[in-house]
């Protein structure tokens, strides 16, 4: 088996390792690079739980080969925010309730900022078609929704701020 | 009485969110471990058969491999992967009746054998290597089949044919009067269907054996002290040399890993002691599926006699459920699935007799609600079929006969509180019960209906197993609060609330308050979380050991302060004097002096907990396209005696992802098998839960009823949400379409079947 | 067989030469939802996997003399998205919104769908309703197949995988007169295979006479099946109600639904097919404004 040389942008770093043909994005960041935020919930692309942003578009890594990535910008929840600085949808999913065993939490916040990214006023069925591929089991998706909601706001206020400036 | 605390009900952020939030938690599937290995497991293709012959050595020789285990060298020790076998309560007797590894398997993913090996690859490859020669068993699926004399034997029973453990069996009063006494006597039988967790984390553990042969075990488990005794039994190791902990995160739980999770503990520990070697077994997906318990499903048949008013005067319920191959929970589910029964209305001549019955098919154990929500659809149903025969409305017949606190019931607790009739009203209000049956005008083919189901259910395990729980809470130097409980975090907030029942008691801020939990070596027993237990008897056990610390640190200030220990109070992490608040210490300042003098302010609380009903009360409103049999469910409301809320937030994401559960169970979800005993529902694509596109609206509201015996009054809420699910949605396209159905769930087919039946246009 | 090697075709020379590198034992690649799964499970195999998502000329939607051709490198959510899609081939854009996921969406190719061959892919129903071609490439040769030729079994299609690639495909675009609609059922609302599918296009004359109508439903078949007999119930003849029930009721007779113990009996498919295929040829005439 040939091992290839990927080069990617990852949470804004530039990457460069070795994987095989067979190996997919997720294997690559939860075995290789210990970023074990994104989970694996089903390996078929079934739940979402896997989720990460590339190129701006939030995609299932369990399924994708990790040479895909080639070239192209990744975003995982590592990347986001941090405890010291949290991003507004990190903000908005604690302070709402939005969280119970978290397992789910970090693909629905890369759904959620998926869309965020490209639209900042998203109606409550937008907002439940960019999560409709996460399975949630413990919170009737109701408190997430309403998370991305105020954090559509949230960031819309932060946008509007900075324009005043 | 609605006293105002300073954090008990309010809506305290909780600290796990911020790490769930920022991918920082570490899960058991997260784990990693210098020199660890990949376990794998290879399991029965059939549904029932004894292995005449499995022959490991290509297995063994693959490079990369260093442990295979059967049952030729595995324990064999029986057990019972649930928790239950470690607090049945004599003179009952655990069943206990799996290995680690048989020589017969009993369902279709049965382990057979396991390995581990330096990588997944590895190990998988190792897999297809192991030879195995089957003699096939005859098989059987149905619970009523599996009764008969001619079925198969899965395992001896003392009690009758394929039967685990004994038969339930419950009286009050005098049954065959009370039937006398009615003027109409309705009876029905119900079918149930197979539900699954479906948990977001799969099954896990990472076993490491220490040079002492000591075992440490992270891993998915709900309870990690019964599970410490399993594993201790299971391998005859001390039980004080076994350390069982959650690295400190589970990815939900709804009951499918009370005890072992499924074999991952057991299978890890074996592997890790032939290699020498750490050794992680994490299930995929198919295999969460079809190798770790499902809930009950069955037949529930109720017999009522009423008066024409509505009054009951006989009850009589009976369970038979499909325990599958292995017992797990198999003897405490029905004892709920009568006593929840039961126990929601009251009537004076009552009588439930049930049990579950071994199959080849995965075996059933615990699932949120157990056996309650089984229970509910067939009562519940019931209930509205008898309003309409007796020409009165569905929430008043329901109202004649609830089961009110000081009345008796078939449970060895009183009931001391009830908010159930408040919750009938406001969830009434919130659906405008008023439109029910008046929504349909014309003929159009999509037909509106609401429809109300009502429940109850425990907080704690007890009678139905043992159930007692420990804590202590020392007071650091500097005043802060250290707690000790070994409960777990599957997301259900009972860190959170029992921190803020320790702060509210020792009047501290919530941030000072940490939690050590789901470590079996720095907590005291503690059964963990099930049966709606955490916040009622966990709470019960932190709240004794935060007053007795509370009674120590007032007993030492008010020699400080030469003040009567009954003046004093503690606020704002400061203890002052109630007529005189100039009179004060810091506890810090408190807590430093006794140091001092050599000595640490400690509460231990040691209970046994009482059991509090908490009540529910559901409100939907669907809308049936005839045409193609489909049920939407356009609102669905829930509302909840919680006792007291400890947290409303947390309250609320419990109740409403029970709801969606319940939308599941209602209309959506059902593990089914082909004729040859192989699951059907083998991935999230084929197993038909909710996604956010099938959830429109839910409404949840609390009320509180505040029980004595709970902690600041609260009582169950966890397995609550999805107890009435079924009856109101079912009874809500009753109301749409006219029909009745007496199975569940109501998918498009089995809806579109009985509407052609109809002749509905 | 093992995986050997995973390459980033620039250009359909790349491919070519892929192709002949690994003779018969490299395959192309383009979402790889599905593709990636198979090879987890040892249901396909292969030496090379040929990743042409990053050829420019297979990601384009165009509009070139009044065809919309879609590349093999264009995703489901592009063409859901589309402005074009949206106005000339709603059928489409519809069809391709409700495969799977938002995030399968991202990734997954309208053509990829098509080569795959499943009978209920939901783009390769919508495309087959909209008349479209395929445009199939070997080393020394191109060729257009109807999207109906293509077909070989269930999962099959005719296109060589280790020898040709399909580079994109063509339909001709809709007019004012043309309406369509796509019909959908399924257990539940998102990450969930149809039981049904059904693409309607027709188009109308100004007497609102049917000037030709094609139906696609799947999956009745080991393909899409066009409803023909129904077609020519409604061809020639002035729209209406009875017209749209007479059609739906011959429509059915075209299809031959499997027991699924999953998605549901053949004889509630059937049932539940002909109130769909109504409803999918009202829909059509609706969106006729």
């Amino acid at each position: 088996m040939e091992k290839n040389i990927l080069k990617f942008k990852l949470n804004g770093e530039d990457m460069e390792l070795l994987v095989t043909p067979d190996e997919t994005l997720l294997d690559v960041l939860r075995d290789k690079l210990n970023l074990t935020g994104t989970k694996k919930g089903c390996g078929k692309g079934e739940c979402g739980a896997c989720t990460v942003i590339i190129n701006g578009n939030a995609m299932n890594s369990c399924i994708i080969p990790a040479m895909k990535a080639m070239n192209k910008e990744v975003q995982t929840i590592e990347g986001i925010g941090t405890a010291g600085k949290l991003h507004p949808i990190q903000e908005t999913f604690i302070e709402e309730g939005a969280i119970q065993c978290g397992f789910c939490t970090p693909g629905m916040i890369m759904s959620s900022k998926a869309l965020l990214d490209k639209n900042l006023s998203p109606t409550r069925e937008e907002v439940k078609e960019a999560i409709s591929g996460n399975i949630c089991r413990c919170t009737g998706y109701v408190k997430i929704e309403q998370a991305v909601l105020s954090a559509a706001n949230r960031m819309k206020g932060k946008n509007q701020v900075g324009e005043g400036e | 009485m609605n006293k105002t605390y300073s954090v008990v009900g309010k809506n305290i952020l909780k600290l796990d969110s911020i790490e769930k939030a920022t991918g920082t938690a570490t899960f058991t599937c997260d784990m990693k471990l210098p020199n660890m290995l990949c376990g794998r497991v290879l399991r029965s293709p059939y549904p029932h058969a004894r292995i005449i012959s499995i022959d490991t050595s290509k297995a063994e020789a693959l490079p990369g491999v260093k442990a295979v285990a059967t049952y030729k060298n595995t324990s064999r020790v029986l057990f019972n992967t649930s928790a239950t076998a470690t607090f049945t309560i004599p003179p009952l007797v655990p069943v206990v009746d799996q290995y680690i590894f048989d020589s017969v398997v009993r369902y279709v993913g049965d382990e057979v054998a396991a390995v581990a090996a330096i990588s997944k690859k590895i190990a998988d490859e190792a897999l297809k290597l192991i030879e195995v020669e089957y003699e096939i068993l005859e098989p059987v699926y149905d619970p009523l089949e599996a009764m008969k004399e001619s079925a198969p034997i899965l395992h001896h029973s003392t009690e009758s044919k394929n039967v685990p453990g004994e038969k339930i069996h419950m009286e009050m009063g005098d049954i065959e009067k009370g039937f006398a006494e009615a003027d109409r006597i309705f009876e029905h039988t119900f079918k149930v269907p197979v539900q699954k967790q479906a948990q977001l984390e799969t099954q896990g553990a990472v076993a490491k054996i220490g040079v002492d042969g000591s075992i440490t075990v992270w891993c998915t488990t709900q309870t990690p002290h019964p599970t410490k005794r399993i594993l201790g039994t299971i391998f005859n190791i001390p039980y004080s040399k076994v350390r069982v902990l959650n690295p400190p995160y589970i990815g939900g739980g709804f009951g499918v890993r009370i005890g072992l999770s499924a074999k991952a503990e057991p299978i890890a520990v074996a592997l890790a002691l032939l290699a020498k070697q750490p050794v992680k077994v994490v299930y995929d997906r198919k295999e969460d599926f079809i190798a770790s318990d499902t809930r009950h499903g069955g037949y529930v048949t109720v017999k009522t006699g009423v008066k024409n008013d509505g009054t009951f005067t006989a009850r009589k319920l009976e369970g038979i459920l499909n325990g599958g191959a292995y017992c797990s929970w198999s003897t405490e589910a029905p004892g709920v699935l009568g006593a929840m029964g039961l126990s929601l209305y009251y009537c004076p001549n009552q009588m439930y007799d049930g049990h579950s019955v071994y199959t080849n098919t995965t075996p059933a154990g615990a699932m949120r609600g157990f056996g309650n929500p089984q229970a509910m659809f067939a009562i519940d149903s019931q209930m509205d079929i008898i309003a309409e025969e007796l020409g009165l409305d569905p929430l008043e017949i329901r109202r004649k006969n609830i089961m009110r606190p000081g009345k008796p019931w078939v449970l060895p607790y009183p009931c001391l509180s009830s908010g159930l009739e408040e919750c009938m009203d406001k969830g009434a209000a919130a659906i405008d019960w008023g439109r029910r049956g008046k929504l349909n005008t014309g003929d159009s083919k999509k037909r509106r209906g609401i429809g109300m189901g009502i429940g109850t259910h425990v907080s704690n395990a007890w009678p139905f197993c043992g159930d007692y729980s420990n804590a202590y809470v020392t007071v650091q130097q500097d005043g802060s609060i250290h707690l000790a409980t070994g409960i777990p975090d599957m997301g259900t907030g009972s860190t959170t609330a029992l921190k803020q029942m320790v702060a509210e008691i020792l009047g501290v801020d919530f941030d000072k308050v940490k939690i050590a939990y789901a470590d079996t070596e720095s907590t005291p027993f503690e059964i963990g979380s099930h049966a709606s237990r955490t916040c009622y008897a966990s709470g019960t056990a932190v709240v004794a050991a935060a007053n007795e610390a509370r009674e120590k640190v007032l007993d030492f200030a008010a020699k400080t302060l030469n003040t009567p220990k009954e003046d004093l109070d503690i606020q704002d992490n400061i203890i002052f004097s109630q007529p005189n608040p100039k009179i004060s210490i810091g506890l810090d300042e408190t807590a430093l002096k006794a140091h001092d003098q050599g000595h640490q302010f400690i509460g231990v609380g040691s209970i046994i907990p009482q059991n509090a009903p908490p009540y529910l009360a559901q409100f939907a409103e669907v809308e049936v396209d005839i045409e193609t049999g489909k049920v939407k469910v356009i609102k669905l409301v829930g509302a909840n005696d919680v006792g007291k809320a400890i947290n409303p937030l947390v309250v609320e994401g419990q109740l409403e992802g029970g709801l969606a559960m319940g939308i599941g169970y209602a209309l959506m979800e059902e593990m089914k098998y082909d004729s040859k005993g192989k699951q059907l529902n083998t991935s999230f694509e084929k197993y038909v839960l909710p996604t956010s596109m099938d959830i429109t609206e839910l409404q949840t509201i609390i009320v509180e009823a505040n029980d004595p015996s709970g902690p600041f009054g609260a009582k169950g809420v966890g397995e609550t949400g999805l107890v009435a699910t079924a009856p109101a949605i079912a009874n809500a396209v009753y109301d749409a379409i006219g029909i009745r159905f007496f199975e569940i769930p109501l998918t498009e087919e089995r809806v579109f079947k009985e509407i052609k039946k109809s002749g509905i246009k | 067989m093992v995986l050997k090697q995973y390459v980033l075709a620039k250009s359909m020379d790349d491919v070519f030469e892929c192709f002949k590198k690994y003779s018969g034992e490299a395959r192309i690649v383009a979402g790889g939802t599905d593709l990636v799964l198979d090879l987890e499970s040892g249901k396909v195999e292969c030496n090379c996997l040929i990743d042409i998502t990053e050829i420019d000329e297979l990601k384009k939607i165009e509009l070139i003399d009044e065809n919309v051709i879609i590349g093999a490198a264009v995703t489901h959510n592009e063409v859901n998205k589309s402005d074009l899609v949206k106005k000339i081939a709603p059928v489409l854009s519809q069809a391709c919104g409700t495969v799977g996921s938002l995030q399968i969406r991202n990734v997954a190719t309208v053509v990829g769908n098509v080569v795959n061959g499943q009978p209920a892919a939901d783009a390769a129903v919508a495309l087959m309703a909209l008349g479209a071609q395929a445009e199939v490439r070997g080393l020394n040769c191109t060729k257009i197949i109807p999207l109906e030729d293509m077909y070989a079994g269930v999962g099959k299609t005719n296109i060589d995988c280790v020898n040709e690639i399909v580079t994109s495909v063509k339909f001709p675009a809709l007019k004012d007169n043309h309406g369509s609609s796509f019909e959908r059922f399924a257990q539940r609302e998102a990450l969930a295979l149809p039981m049904l599918n059904i693409a309607v296009v027709l188009s109308l004359k100004e007497d609102r006479t049917v000037e030709w109508a094609r139906i696609v439903m799947a999956p009745v078949g080991p393909r899409p099946i066009r409803a023909k007999n129904a077609e020519k119930i409604l061809t020639g003849n002035v729209i209406s109600s009875e017209l749209i029930e007479m059609a739906a009721e011959e429509a059915v007779k075209d299809a031959n639904p499997r027991d699924s113990a999953l998605r549901g009996t053949a004889e509630y498919r059937k049932e539940v097919l002909q109130v769909l295929v109504r409803r999918a040829l009202e829909g059509a005439v609706a969106s006729i404004s």
